[in-house]
């Protein structure tokens, strides 16, 4: 255990949850319904929200989800660039699916979507953000633009447990 | 209007779930394998009694509200078969990455001769601790 500090801030993970949930939801319809229109839309929406720094879906969370009850605020201490940088490799992921599938490379469009959904519910079910392991790896081997550490105790991209 | 090619894709998108909870249940299993290792961080043996392993954190609010009432009621249905192990894992977060707890409340039974039965992520209530107990699902 190390001493150093943290400058840790209020980070709601079921806001983060209602993006991933939303997130794998449209893919699932997107594929099911051979749809590559709606991959391109969350892949839009996750540019946005990686540009305006909020999950994309945020509106979702808290005009939809929090409202019908089906999500409550877990605000946890955090770092919220990782969540930013994990949001925005899925927008590279969707993105590089959706132009995929345009231009008709379908297992590789619907590969790249497939991806973003196994790394969602991973994140949404099992507390485990892909994204946020490989930005703190980035930060270990200093990368500039890449400065936070995990929360002390936690192994990189592990929900922390602390609630404030 | 369904057609085959969407049947077809739904089919493939169920298969992929449900080899994702296979992942899943295989991961559960092999925390079974460890907890030989794992159970020197008990503390002294009960024998003839199993023991719950409850990962909790002091602002959880399902732990106090479902959780912690449900090991109470358990403990006095159970009495000194039931030893319950509760662990802090704000306070003790090398302990909870060592048992693979991503949220809380984890609870894990281990039966009197020290192998891990069940691991419920989240919440466990006493009937589904009562029936692992008994050994049901």
């Amino acid at each position: 255990m190390t001493t150093q500090t943290q400058h840790l801030q209020k980070v709601d993970h079921n806001a983060l949850k209602a993006n991933q949930l939303t997130i794998i939801t449209l893919n699932l319809l997107a594929f099911i319904f051979n749809l590559p229109i709606l991959a391109a839309i969350v892949a839009v929406v996750m540019g946005l929200g990686s540009l305006l720094k909020v999950p994309g879906f945020l509106p979702l969370y808290r005009y939809f989800y929090k409202p019908a009850g089906l999500l409550k605020p877990d605000v946890l201490e955090d770092n919220p660039e990782p969540h930013r940088f994990a949001q925005f490799l899925g927008f590279i992921f969707m993105t590089g699916g959706s132009v995929s599938l345009f231009l008709g490379a379908s297992a590789l469009g619907w590969g790249l979507v497939w991806l973003v959904i196994v790394l969602a519910a991973l994140n949404a079910f099992g507390g485990f953000c892909v994204g946020c392991a490989v930005y703190y790896w980035l930060a270990r081997i200093k990368v500039p633009g890449f400065a936070k550490t995990p929360p002390i105790g936690f192994f990189p991209g592990m929900k922390p447990k602390t609630r404030v | 209007m369904f057609n085959v090619d969407v049947l077809i894709r739904a089919a493939i998108a169920l298969a992929i779930i449900l080899c994702s909870i296979g992942v899943y249940l295989l991961y559960n299993w092999t925390l079974k394998f460890r907890t030989g290792s794992l159970l020197t961080d008990l503390g002294p043996k009960h024998p003839g009694a199993f023991t719950l392993v409850y990962f909790t954190t002091p602002t959880c609010v399902p732990c106090k509200t479902v959780q912690r009432p449900a090991i109470q009621s358990l403990r006095q249905m159970l009495g000194n078969a039931l030893h319950v192990v509760e662990i802090d894992a704000a306070e003790r977060p090398e302990l909870a990455d060592r048992w693979g707890v991503m949220s809380v409340p984890t609870t894990f039974l281990i039966d009197p001769r020290g192998k891990l039965r069940h691991v419920n992520h989240g919440v466990a209530r006493a009937e589904k601790l009562l029936m692992q107990i008994h050994g049901g699902r």
